[in-house]
């Protein structure tokens, strides 16, 4: 689980609303935010916030990572190797190091 | 510099009156160059965009009385500055050479390449829509209103099957007419004018200026572009600051005039903050004011929206997207079950964390083998023809005629030296590269090694030249193109300059291997492997900058395109054959000149305390060793001849510890002339010459801890 202090940082009052809801969820045994890297393999989420560098976040907004949008992950690499996630029907691979700077939901609709 | 002077293209005498100029662009992978090898056939060239590392691939056919000139676009996502070759895209697609787009789209990934086709909208070019692989879409039962399409974008869409050749010369056909006779005011239809009328060049150059700036003017009544502001309206508040920006470039239009972007572009790119743009700007007051004009504003709106400006406008471009995908995509059947199909199982297996790796090897040793083995049968055929010729020659001639051995010995030697040494290697060499890239191998690679390559810093894409460099360095330092900055471009080519090629194992196969068993070739290449490390570390901790996250789609894997991979294979060794073949038979005749007067003599007194006293090897083996930089085995076949010369063998004039410390040292001495040369390419020559002086200094090193730590521990 990521610290909700990383969370808090550049987040607006929304989604620090919903952060706040989601540490009381935590306390009921149900994280709902956490960062790309603590998902299940074959978790679908919706993505948050990509805290990354501006290079990073501009290619990863090109190719559809973008706040709201859903993403499964598919596969983690050998060795904390980097993860794959299916993005609008095509899959893409991200390095540990920026995954772990995306933050995402949990859908509601998925049971944990 | 992202500013076009309009080039004056009749120069060129083809095209002129009857000529279209066409740019392929598309995201990676969606078959844009299958379209291009249907289009062009063998008439393609491939070169560099001037002064740039980035790959230019170029073909024309003659169609219905036009001459098309085809440029083949490199895949991109996006027209931002991530990439060198996005940069040189949207150059290139706005200077006044272009005068239609062909945007080629995935059906089977719509909405990521409708994105790149909204991006291209803004550039207020003609354009085609070409929907590729339909069939596979048909076959997921689902299907495209065209109609429907082309009334959102007022561009004609085309569906394609390009691997069948469905529907490319449709392409062409709409391009006549959308180009001819729907819109008349195209670079094509001023060209031809132009042609027909004794106006200077610079009275076009004015008119350009007044119809690029004036979208009122742009707009004609027979060719109607979409209504940008309907279609990609990034939401109220952007377009209100956008429409204030498009205002004070409009007022200023003089001022940016050298530039053919339009104004609505330039506001975007000024709201994004978009380096070559800003550079535009910066070169005048005015420019200046509005670039603080657009920073206030983009300030304002991440303020509001909580997120960056790159994403805000993202989101709204794919918000819009999906409407027109839910709006266009027609679903024929209930919903499709999705099944394992074998791409998926095969992505299973070489993405596994065993398996995976295991097939890595495989691969690798796959290329080598493939390489080594076709090259050395065709070099070896090679070589005892020029050794008949050779004797032929010499007996005519006289053996010892400064001319023979110039001209013959020297050109002609070393242009079958580099037929028979380099060519035969790099021929099935770029087969073998092709079908692995086209069957999607190689991002899977990339995939298992990131966090390796990490530690050298660099990210996972790096392995794909590495693998290609067991092959041959040559092409392999060419593929670090792929690599996004400056950075890791430099790591990656010093990295891949040295992997053991194909050329170096025929020296350890043929000294060790033969002599001192397997169990030695194992060191050598742990040793190997351990120089590249170290270097990698070195170069990571030296060169300035950060290492860069791995972002890289990975295709399905399909069964590769036999047509394509042919040609580009030819492709390339065309221009292999025409680029660095020259240069090889200039240097085989300096060197022969060198040895003529002698000149090579003083080099083993000149390299006798490296070879002799530091290195333990035959003094000889200074001047072998100056050669292996033309061809790595020549260090080998020199040897060879010398032993044949002196009726002993090379077990004879070697100790083991001297041919372990002589392969080890032409492993890891130098790149070859031609890498060196193609290091310079993708980086400069400055930084050819350091990785080379880094590499001698480390095989000197190297090769001396080596054959003193013999001595100490036979000593004991």
């Amino acid at each position: 689980m990521v610290s909700i202090d990383i969370l808090y940082k550049g987040l607006n009052m929304k989604m620090l609303q919903k952060s706040i809801q989601n540490k009381e969820n935590q306390a009921n045994g149900t994280p709902l935010v956490k960062c790309l890297t603590e998902c299940e393999k074959g978790e679908e989420v919706v993505v948050l916030r990509v805290n990354a560098g501006r290079n990073a976040k501009t290619r990863l907004a090109n190719l559809g990572v973008v706040p709201g949008v859903k993403i499964t992950k598919t596969k983690n690499a050998p060795f904390k190797g980097p993860l794959e996630i299916i993005v609008k029907g095509s899959a893409l691979v991200i390095g540990r190091g920026l995954a772990s700077k995306i933050i995402v939901e949990c859908n509601r609709a998925c049971k944990n | 510099m992202s500013c076009h002077l309009p080039s004056n293209k009749s120069k060129n005498g083809k095209s002129n009156k009857n000529t279209i100029n066409i740019a392929l662009a598309g995201n990676p992978n969606v078959g844009k160059s299958v379209i291009f090898n249907q289009l062009t056939g063998l008439s393609q060239t491939i070169g560099n965009w001037p002064g740039k590392t980035v790959e230019k691939m170029e073909g024309y056919l003659d169609f219905l009385g036009y001459h098309f000139n085809i440029v083949d676009l490199p895949g991109i996502y996006s027209l931002s500055t991530y990439s060198l070759e996005e940069i040189v895209s949207r150059e290139y697609v706005v200077s006044d050479d272009v005068d239609l787009i062909i945007n080629v789209i995935d059906a089977t990934n719509l909405e990521r390449n409708l994105f790149f086709t909204f991006q291209l909208l803004e550039l207020k070019i003609p354009m085609i829509l070409a929907i590729n692989q339909m069939d596979l879409l048909r076959k997921r039962n689902l299907d495209l209103d065209f109609k429907e399409l082309e009334k959102i974008f007022k561009l004609p869409v085309l569906p394609l099957v390009a691997v069948h050749g469905t529907g490319v010369h449709q392409l062409l056909e709409e391009a006549i007419e959308l180009v001819v006779y729907r819109h008349p005011h195209s670079h094509y239809m001023r060209r031809r004018s132009k042609a027909s009328s004794h106006h200077g060049h610079h009275y076009y150059r004015v008119e350009h200026i007044h119809e690029r700036s004036d979208p009122k003017v742009n707009i004609q009544k027979t060719f109607e572009f979409p209504n940008l502001f309907e279609i990609t309206n990034f939401g109220k508040e952007v377009e209100l600051k956008i429409s204030v920006l498009i205002e004070n470039i409009d007022r200023y239009t003089q001022k940016f005039s050298s530039c053919n972007y339009p104004s609505r572009f330039l506001a975007i790119k000024l709201l994004e903050n978009d380096s070559e743009v800003l550079k535009i700007f910066t070169e005048n007051q005015e420019g200046s004011r509005i670039i603080e004009l657009s920073k206030g504003y983009r300030e304002q709106l991440e303020e509001l929206h909580g997120e960056d400006i790159n994403t805000i406008i993202s989101s709204e471009i794919y918000n819009k997207i999906k409407k027109v995908v839910d709006f266009v995509l027609i679903t024929k059947a209930k919903k499709n079950v999705k099944r394992t199909t074998v791409s998926d199982f095969i992505d299973h297996l070489t993405t596994h964390s065993i398996f995976g790796y295991i097939i890595l090897l495989l691969v690798i040793f796959g290329i080598y083998f493939f390489t080594f083995s076709i090259g050395d049968f065709l070099g070896g055929l090679l070589d005892d023809r020029f050794t008949i010729w050779s004797n032929f020659i010499h007996a005519n001639f006289g053996e010892n005629n400064i001319w023979v051995k110039i001209i013959w010995d020297g050109g002609l030697g070393g242009l079958f030296g580099a037929i028979g040494g380099v060519l035969v290697y790099v021929i099935p060499f770029f087969l073998v590269i092709e079908i692995l890239q086209d069957s999607g191998y190689l991002p899977r690679a990339a995939f298992l090694m990131d966090r390796v390559m990490h530690s050298l810093g660099v990210h996972g894409k790096t392995i794909i030249p590495m693998i290609l460099g067991f092959g041959c360095n040559v092409p392999a330092c060419a593929g670090c193109r792929i690599m996004e900055t400056e950075r890791e471009k430099k790591i990656s080519v010093a990295l891949t300059s040295l992997i053991p090629c194909a050329a170096t194992m025929t020296v350890v196969l043929g000294l060790v291997g033969r002599y001192l068993g397997f169990y030695w070739i194992l060191i050598l290449f742990i040793i190997n492997f351990t120089v590249i490390f170290i270097v990698g570390k070195l170069l990571n901790k030296t060169l300035p900058g950060q290492c860069t996250e791995l972002i890289m789609e990975m295709h399905e894997y399909r069964v590769p395109n036999f047509k394509v991979i042919i040609k580009q294979t030819w492709v390339r060794s065309k221009e292999f054959i025409f680029k660095a073949l020259p240069i090889i038979i200039i240097l085989g005749i300096v060197l022969e000149i060198l040895l003529i007067f002698n000149a090579l003599e003083p080099i083993n007194t000149i390299l006798y305390p490296v070879t002799f006293l530091w290195l333990g090897l035959p003094s000889i083996t200074g001047v072998f060793l100056i050669y292996g930089i033309l061809r790595k085995e020549l260090t080998l076949v020199l040897l060879s001849v010398l032993a044949n010369s002196l009726n002993s063998s090379l077990i004879v004039l070697l100790s083991p510890v001297q041919m372990i410390v002589f392969s080890l040292v032409t492993m890891l001495y130098i790149p070859c002339f031609a890498t060196i040369i193609l290091i310079a390419k993708q980086t400069n020559w400055k930084y050819a010459a350091q990785i080379a002086i880094l590499e001698v200094g480390l095989a000197i090193l190297i090769g001396g801890i080596i054959r003193f730590g013999f001595l100490i521990f036979s000593g004991f």
